[in-house]
C-alpha cells in the first residue's frame, strides 16, 4: 500500500480505489467469504483458495519499535492447500471436539484497500479484521489484526485467494486455541 | 557456562508422607489425594486455597524450565520468561555466562525487560533509570547525589538472581529454593532418558520462538494429559476418521511407562507387533547410526526401537516425541515438541510450546518436521486444539461444591507388575496404556504439598494446622 496522494494513476488503479468497480468486486468477494465462515460452510470456503496458496499466521512477539512489528518466521498456522483442506475435513467429521459443537463466529472486516499486484491478474488486498467467537455458554473471545491477501483472477474470471497473511495483534493468544478460521 | 550458587550436596529427597496438611475446611490433603489408590479429588483442580499452597510449596520451591541455551546464543541476548510463576529474564552476559534474574527493578519493582527478547549490554529501568549490567550488578541509580551517605548501597542492590540455576543438555532450569537439591541430583535418572531425547544425534536446538496462549483450565489437567497415551484414540478421533491415526484403539499402547524418583515420568511407544511404525525416534534413517555414537547400548536400543515418547520433568515441563503426518497425504515425519504450563489462576493457564530439531538433521527433514509440527501441535494444531477443549471442560465441571465432594478415576494398571526386561532405570511397566505415571505425578504433588514451609520464611500457611 502506498501513500494516499498520487500524481499519476492508471485506470486499473482508479478501479481499485474505494468507489471503483474493482474495489466493489473485491469487497463483495471478501464479505461473501466471511459469510461462508460465519455459516460454517467450510467446504465452500476452502474452494476459494488457489492450489498454490500459503495461509499463514505468524507468531508475534513484543519488540521495540526499531525492531519492527514483531512478526516472526515461526508461525501459529502455516498451511498449504493440503493442510488447509485437512483442517476443513476434520471440522466436518463431527469428532473435532474443539469445534463440536461449533463455535459461533462473526468476521468483521474494515479499512479495506486494494492495489494491483506486481503479477498480472492479481490484487494486493489489505484489511483490518475483528473476529468474535463464542462457545457453549461462555463469553466472547476476541481476535483482532490485519489481513494481507493476494487475490488472483483465474481463467473463469472469478477471484481466488492465492496468499493470506493473518497478522494478529496478540503475542499471547488468549482465546483457548485457534480452531476457528480467519 | 552457567551462573549458579555453590552446589550443596544433599541427599535425594525420598517420597515420604509429611505432616498432614489440612485445608481451612479441616480436610486433610492426604485424604483428598490418594495416589496409591488412584483417587484424586476434583477439589484440587479449581480451589483457590489449594492454589495458594501450590504457589508456595511447588512454584516457590521446585526446579522449573526457563529456556534453552540456543534461544540466547550471543552475549547480551535476553529473553523474558518465568521461573515457576515469577517473571524472570534469562541473560547471556558479556562472558557468555547464562544468568537468570527476577524481571523486576530493585527500587520500585518495575518490570525491567518489557519486550519478549532484547539484546543489550545494560538494562535500564524505565521508572527511575536504575541501570544494571548483564551480570545483574547495579551500575547507576538516578539522582545519586540526592542520597545521603549509606543511603544507596549499590553493592547489595543487584538484580535478584534465581536462587539455583542449572543446565542439562542445553535446557536451563531454575529454582527459588536456595536449599533445593542440585539439578543433576533432582533430575537423577531422568537424565538417562533426556540423553535419548536431547542427545541421540548430538545436540538439538529450539527453533524460532515459542507459541504462547492461554487456556481456561487448571494447569494440572494439562500436565495429566501429557502422560496419557490412551486419550489419543478418542480425544483425537477426528484424525482417526480422516485416516491420519491408526483405527486400532490400542495403537499407542505398545511400549512402556517409567516412573522415577522426584515425580519424573515418561513413556516410550513402538508400533504394534509386526507393524513397522514408530521407530528410530521418527528421524530419517541416515541419522540412526548416530544413536550408537552418542548413547550407551541400552539407550541406543530404546531410541532405535521407539518413535513416540512423552516425558515430564516434574512438575510442568514436557517433551513430546512423535511421528505423525501434518495432512491427509499421510507422509509421516518425526517432531520434537517441548511444553510448559504456567498457572495464572487456579483455573487459567498460560501454555508454552516450542519446536526443536536435531542440529545435524538434513535441511529437508528440518523443514518437513517444522511444517508437521505447526500443523499438528500448538494452539492451531489439529491434534492439540481438541485437548484444550477437554481441559477447559474438566476444569469447569470441577468448580462447584457438589463436584468437589467426588474424586476422579486414576486406577488403570494399579495392580500391574514392573517389567524387569526394560533396559532402562526406574520402575517400568509394559503396556503404555495405564495411569501409573499420573499416580506417580500426583504422589510427588502430595509430597511437595505436605512438606511444609521449611525454606519459606513467612509462615503464611499457619492456618493449615500442619506444614513445617
Amino acid at each position: 500500500m502506498s501513500a494516499p496522494a498520487r500524481a499519476v494513476r492508471g485506470a486499473e488503479q482508479d478501479s481499485c480505489a474505494p468507489g471503483g468497480a474493482r474495489y466493489g468486486e473485491v469487497l463483495e468477494f471478501l464479505y461473501r467469504e466471511a459469510e461462508l465462515l460465519d455459516q460454517c460452510r467450510f467446504g465452500d470456503w476452502v474452494a476459494l483458495f488457489t492450489p498454490d496458496v500459503r495461509y499463514l499466521m505468524p507468531v508475534r512477539t513484543t519488540e521495540f519499535r526499531a525492531r519492527g512489528e514483531g512478526f516472526q518466521p515461526f508461525a501459529f498456522i502455516d498451511d498449504d492447500i493440503h493442510s488447509l483442506t485437512t483442517r476443513i475435513k476434520r471440522l466436518q467429521t463431527e469428532a473435532a471436539w474443539a469445534e463440536t459443537p461449533p463455535s459461533r463466529t462473526r468476521h468483521f472486516l474494515s479499512n479495506v484497500l486494494v492495489e494491483p499486484a506486481p503479477q498480472p491478474h492479481e490484487y494486493a488486498v489489505g484489511a483490518n479484521f475483528m473476529v468474535t467467537r463464542t462457545r457453549g455458554d461462555q463469553g466472547y473471545q476476541l481476535f483482532t489484526g490485519r489481513r494481507e491477501d493476494v487475490l488472483r483472477r483465474i481463467d473463469s474470471g472469478e477471484l481466488r485467494i492465492a496468499r493470506r497473511r493473518i497478522l494478529v495483534d496478540q503475542t499471547v493468544i488468549t482465546g483457548t486455541n485457534l480452531s476457528i478460521l480467519f | 557456562m552457567l551462573d549458579s550458587p555453590t552446589e550443596r550436596t544433599r541427599r535425594a529427597a525420598r517420597p515420604r508422607r509429611g505432616t498432614a496438611t489440612r485445608l481451612s475446611s479441616g480436610e486433610a490433603l492426604q485424604d483428598l489425594v490418594r495416589p496409591e489408590e488412584g483417587i484424586i479429588s476434583r477439589r484440587i483442580f479449581a480451589d483457590a486455597e489449594i492454589y495458594q499452597l501450590e504457589l508456595e510449596r511447588i512454584f516457590g520451591r521446585a526446579w522449573f524450565f526457563i529456556g534453552h541455551e540456543s534461544e540466547i546464543p550471543r552475549p547480551g541476548d535476553i529473553i523474558a520468561r518465568q521461573c515457576g510463576v515469577d517473571p524472570v529474564i534469562l541473560v547471556r552476559d558479556a562472558q557468555a555466562t547464562v544468568r537468570a534474574f527476577l524481571n523486576s527493578c530493585r527500587h520500585r519493582g518495575m518490570r525491567l525487560c518489557r519486550t519478549d527478547r532484547d539484546h543489550a549490554t545494560t538494562l535500564r529501568c524505565p521508572y527511575h533509570g536504575w541501570a544494571y549490567s548483564t551480570t545483574g550488578a547495579l551500575l547507576a541509580a538516578s539522582s545519586e547525589h540526592h542520597y545521603g551517605p549509606g543511603e544507596l548501597d549499590k553493592e547489595h542492590l543487584g538484580l535478584i538472581p534465581v536462587a539455583r540455576l542449572g543446565s542439562y543438555r542445553g535446557l536451563v532450569f531454575g529454582s527459588w529454593d536456595p536449599g533445593a537439591p542440585a539439578l543433576e541430583e533432582w533430575l537423577g535418572d531422568m537424565r538417562w532418558y533426556m540423553d535419548i531425547i536431547f542427545g541421540r544425534t548430538g545436540e538439538i536446538e529450539f527453533i524460532g520462538v515459542p507459541q504462547v496462549w492461554e487456556v481456561e483450565c487448571s494447569w494440572k489437567f494439562a500436565t495429566d494429559n501429557f502422560t496419557d497415551n490412551f486419550h489419543v484414540y478418542w480425544a483425537h478421533q477426528s484424525l482417526v476418521e480422516l485416516g491420519m491415526l491408526p483405527s486400532d484403539p490400542d495403537f499407542a499402547s505398545h511400549g512402556h511407562m517409567v516412573t522415577l524418583p522426584n515425580g519424573h515420568i515418561l513413556h516410550f511407544v513402538h508400533g504394534a507387533p509386526g507393524v513397522e511404525a514408530f521407530q528410530g525416534m521418527g528421524l530419517p534413517k541416515v541419522l540412526w547410526p548416530r544413536f550408537a555414537q552418542n548413547l550407551n547400548p541400552a539407550q541406543a536400543r530404546i531410541a532405535q526401537e521407539h518413535g513416540y515418547s512423552a516425558g515430564t520433568m516434574w512438575p510442568n515441563f514436557h517433551w513430546l516425541q512423535l511421528v505423525t503426518a501434518g495432512d491427509m497425504r499421510n507422509e509421516s515425519v518425526g517432531i520434537l515438541n517441548l511444553r510448559l504450563e504456567v498457572p495464572l489462576t487456579p483455573t487459567r493457564t498460560r501454555m508454552y510450546s516450542w519446536f526443536a530439531v536435531d542440529k545435524d538433521a538434513p535441511e529437508s527433514y528440518r523443514q518437513s518436521s517444522y511444517q508437521t509440527y505447526v500443523r499438528t501441535f500448538g494452539p492451531a494444531g489439529i491434534f492439540d486444539q481438541d485437548d484444550m477443549e477437554n481441559w477447559e471442560e474438566c476444569t469447569a465441571a470441577a468448580r462447584g461444591p457438589a463436584a468437589k465432594r467426588y474424586s476422579l478415576h486414576h486406577k488403570m494398571g494399579i495392580g500391574r507388575a514392573t517389567d524387569p526386561a526394560w533396559p532402562g532405570p526406574g520402575a517400568s511397566y509394559a503396556d503404555s496404556y495405564g495411569e501409573v505415571t499420573q499416580r506417580a505425578w500426583y504422589a510427588e504433588w502430595l509430597r511437595c504439598m505436605q512438606r511444609g514451609g521449611a525454606n519459606v520464611r513467612t509462615r503464611a500457611n499457619a492456618h493449615n494446622g500442619g506444614g513445617a
